[in-house]
C-alpha cells in the first residue's frame, strides 16, 4: 500500500509536469504539439552534453555546480526552441489544424534524428545530482525522485498562480476563452500563444532536468513522454489546467496500482484503455469545460 | 451488335480526347513509365517502386477518409496491421493462396473499421484523432505482449508471390485498380455527400443526409483500401511483426498524403513516391540521411500547404500551354 502511495505520487508529479504545458498550449491556441516529447528529449541531451563538456575542464569537479550550469543551458535552449518553433512553424500554419500536427510531428522526428546524428544512437546515463537514497514509510527510493516531487509541486503551483494572477496569465485565459474578442480588446494573441508555448517548453524542460538524471536516455524516448502527456490531457480534459493536474495524479496512482496488481507489462495498456473509455463516456475529460458542438 | 460496336467506338474516341488532354497525357505517361521499370532489369529499383506503390494505396485510403469525409484518423495503422496479420496467418497456418488471403485480410480490416468507427464517430476533431490513435496503440500493445500469432517476433518466412518482376506487375495492377476505384468513389454521389459532411455537418444533417451512416461507410471504404495495402505489404516483405501497428505507420500515411496534397487521391502517388525514393536515395549518406529527410519534411509541410503536386502541375501546364502557343 505504501509503495503505491509513494511511487504513485512520484509518477503523478512527473505526469503533472509533462501534461500541464501540453494542455495549456492546446487550450490557448488549439495547437496539438506533437513535438512535446521531443522537447523533453532535447533538454535531456543538452544537459547530458553540457555535463560531458564541462567535466572535461580540469578545474570543474564539483558535480552540483556542473549540473546546475547544464540545467540552465538546457532550460534556456528548450525555451528558445519553443519560441522559434511557434514563430517559425506553428504560427504560419495555424489556420489548418492538421498543418500544426504535421509540422510538429516532423519536428519531433527531426529532433530524434538530430540527437542520433550529433551524438549516437546508444543509451546514456546522467548521474543523479541528488545522491543517495531516502527511506520513507519503510520504502527506500533514490533521493533524486524526492527532488522531482518537490520541484513538480513548486513549479505547478507557480504556473497556476502565474496564470490566475498575473496580467499575462489573464490574457492567456482570455485568449483561451475567445481569441477574437481578446484580439478586439487589444491583446496580442500571437504574443500570448508564444508565451504559452514557452511556458510549456519550460515545464517539460524541468521534467527532463528533474527526471532524466538517474534514468537512461536514448533518442527514441520522446515518443513515450508525448504519449503520457497525451493520455493525461485527454483524461483530465483538453485545455483544463486543474483537470490535467488532477488527471496526472489519478493516472499516476492507477498505473502504479496496475504495476503491483497485474504486471508491469500490462500497465502500458491500462492508460490507453482508460483514455478510450473516457473518450467514449465523457469526451471532454474529467474537468473539461469545452463542450463538443 | 451494331450498337455495341458504336458504343465501343465512342468510348475509344473519348479515351483519345482524354489522353490528349493535359491531365490524361500526364497520367498515361506516368503509367507507361511505371510499367517500363521492370524492363530495366534492376531488381533493387523494382523493390523500391513496389514499396512506393503499396504505400500509395495506404496514403490514398487515409486521404479518402480525412480529405473527403473530414474524419482525421491517427490510427490507420490498425487497419493496415490487422489485415497484414490475418493475411500472414492464413498463408502460413492455413496454407491459403495469397490472393484468397488478401480478401480475407481485407475483410477483417473492414470489420475492424466498423468496430472502431462506431464508437469513434461520437468524437470530433482532435478527439477523433486521439481515439483512433488509442485503438491502434492498444492493438500494438496487445500483439506485443500477447503470445498469439507469433507474439513479439510475429510471423515470418511466408512464401514469395513470384519473382520480383511478376510481383511488380501484380502490385501495379492492385495500385491502379484501387486508385481508379477510389477516385470513382469520390467523384460519385457518395463522394459529394462525404464532401458535404466534411464542409458542414449540421447543414448536411439538415438536408436529410444520415451523416452517421455515411461516415461509417467512409470508414469502411477507407479501411478496405488500407487493408488491401496492409495485406500487400506483408506479402511483399514476407513477414509481419507487431511493429506494423506502431503510430509511425499512421503518420507515414498522413505525411505522404499531405506532401502530395490532401483531398486529391492522386496526390498520394506523388507523396509516397517522393517519400520512398527520397529516403532511399539519401541512404548512402548514412547517419545524416534521416536528418536531411526530416529537415526536408519540415520545409515541405511549412511552405506548401496544398502539397507539392497541384502547384507543380500548374507550372507544367503553363509551360505546356506556352509550347502549344496558346
Amino acid at each position: 500500500m505504501e509503495e503505491i502511495l509513494i511511487f504513485g505520487t512520484i509518477q503523478g508529479a512527473l505526469l503533472a509536469l509533462l501534461a500541464l504545458g501540453f494542455s495549456l498550449v492546446y487550450g490557448v491556441g488549439g495547437l496539438l504539439n506533437l513535438a512535446h516529447g521531443a522537447f523533453f528529449l532535447i533538454t535531456a541531451y543538452i544537459v547530458y552534453w553540457t555535463i560531458h563538456l564541462l567535466t572535461s575542464i580540469p578545474g570543474l569537479s564539483y558535480y552540483p555546480l556542473v549540473f546546475g550550469i547544464a540545467a540552465v543551458v538546457g532550460l534556456s535552449s528548450v525555451v528558445t526552441i519553443g519560441a522559434v518553433t511557434y514563430l517559425g512553424l506553428m504560427k504560419p500554419l495555424q489556420k489548418s489544424h492538421i498543418g500544426v500536427v504535421l509540422v510538429t510531428f516532423a519536428m519531433a522526428f527531426f529532433f530524434e534524428q538530430f540527437v542520433k546524428f550529433v551524438g549516437d544512437p546508444k543509451t546514456h546515463y546522467i548521474v543523479p545530482v541528488v545522491p543517495g537514497t531516502v527511506t520513507l514509510l519503510g520504502i527506500t527510493f533514490p533521493a533524486q525522485l524526492l527532488a522531482l516531487v518537490f520541484g513538480s509541486v513548486i513549479l505547478v503551483t507557480l504556473v497556476t498562480l502565474f496564470i490566475s494572477k498575473s496580467t499575462i496569465g489573464k490574457s492567456i485565459r482570455a485568449v483561451s476563452q475567445d481569441p477574437e474578442a481578446a484580439e478586439l480588446v487589444g491583446i496580442n494573441t500571437d504574443m500570448v500563444m508564444m508565451t504559452s508555448v514557452m511556458i510549456s517548453a519550460l515545464l517539460v524542460g524541468f521534467a527532463a532536468v528533474l527526471y532524466a538524471p538517474g534514468n537512461y536516455i536514448a533518442p527514441r524516448i520522446g515518443w513515450g513522454y508525448l504519449l503520457l502527456a497525451f493520455s493525461v490531457t485527454i483524461f483530465g480534459g483538453m485545455g483544463s489546467i486543474p483537470g490535467s493536474i488532477l488527471g496526472a495524479y489519478v493516472m499516476g496512482y492507477a498505473t502504479t496500482l496496475t504495476d503491483y496488481l497485474i504486471s508491469p507489462s500490462f500497465s502500458q495498456i491500462v492508460p490507453l484503455i482508460v483514455i478510450l473509455v473516457m473518450l467514449l463516456v465523457r469526451p471532454q475529460g474529467l474537468l473539461g469545460k469545452k463542450r463538443l458542438q | 451488335m451494331m450498337k455495341l460496336q458504336f458504343d465501343w467506338r465512342s468510348r475509344l474516341s473519348r479515351f483519345r480526347v482524354w489522353a490528349l488532354s493535359f491531365r490524361g497525357g500526364i497520367t498515361l505517361l506516368c503509367l507507361v513509365g511505371l510499367l517500363l521499370v521492370p524492363l530495366t532489369g534492376r531488381e533493387y529499383l523494382a523493390r523500391i517502386v513496389i514499396t512506393a506503390m503499396i504505400l500509395t494505396i495506404f496514403a490514398a485510403s487515409w486521404d479518402l477518409l480525412a480529405g473527403f469525409a473530414g474524419q482525421v484518423s491517427f490510427g490507420h495503422a490498425a487497419f493496415f496491421g490487422i489485415s497484414g496479420y490475418v493475411t500472414a496467418a492464413f498463408v502460413k497456418f492455413v496454407g491459403a493462396p495469397w490472393f484468397l488471403a488478401i480478401f480475407i485480410g481485407t475483410g477483417w480490416a473492414v470489420v475492424f473499421s466498423l468496430l472502431i468507427g462506431i464508437p469513434c464517430l461520437r468524437l470530433k476533431g482532435p478527439y477523433l484523432a486521439l481515439g483512433t490513435l488509442a485503438f491502434a496503440l492498444i492493438l500494438y500493445n496487445l500483439f506485443l505482449t500477447g503470445t498469439w500469432l507469433g507474439g513479439t517476433e510475429g510471423i515470418s518466412a511466408l512464401p514469395n508471390i513470384g519473382s520480383v518482376f511478376v510481383e511488380f506487375y501484380i502490385m501495379a495492377a492492385f495500385m491502379v485498380a484501387s486508385l481508379i476505384i477510389m477516385r470513382a468513389i469520390v467523384d460519385s454521389r457518395l463522394g459529394t455527400i462525404l464532401k458535404a459532411i466534411r464542409d458542414d455537418e449540421v447543414g448536411a444533417d439538415a438536408a436529410g443526409i444520415n451523416t452517421t451512416v455515411y461516415k461509417l461507410v467512409a470508414f469502411m471504404v477507407s479501411g478496405l483500401f488500407a487493408g488491401i495495402s496492409g495485406a500487400l505489404f506483408v506479402l511483399d516483405i514476407t513477414a509481419v511483426n507487431p511493429a506494423v501497428y506502431q503510430p509511425l505507420y499512421s503518420f507515414y500515411a498522413i505525411i505522404m498524403a499531405s506532401i502530395g496534397g490532401i483531398a486529391t487521391i492522386y496526390g498520394s502517388i506523388v507523396g509516397s513516391f517522393l517519400f520512398t525514393l527520397l529516403s532511399e536515395f539519401l541512404r548512402p549518406l548514412a547517419a545524416a540521411s534521416l536528418l536531411i529527410f526530416a529537415t526536408l519534411l519540415i520545409l515541405i509541410i511549412r511552405f506548401s500547404e496544398e502539397g507539392v503536386m497541384n502547384p507543380f502541375l500548374e507550372h507544367v501546364r503553363d509551360l505546356w500551354d506556352k509550347i502549344r502557343g496558346r
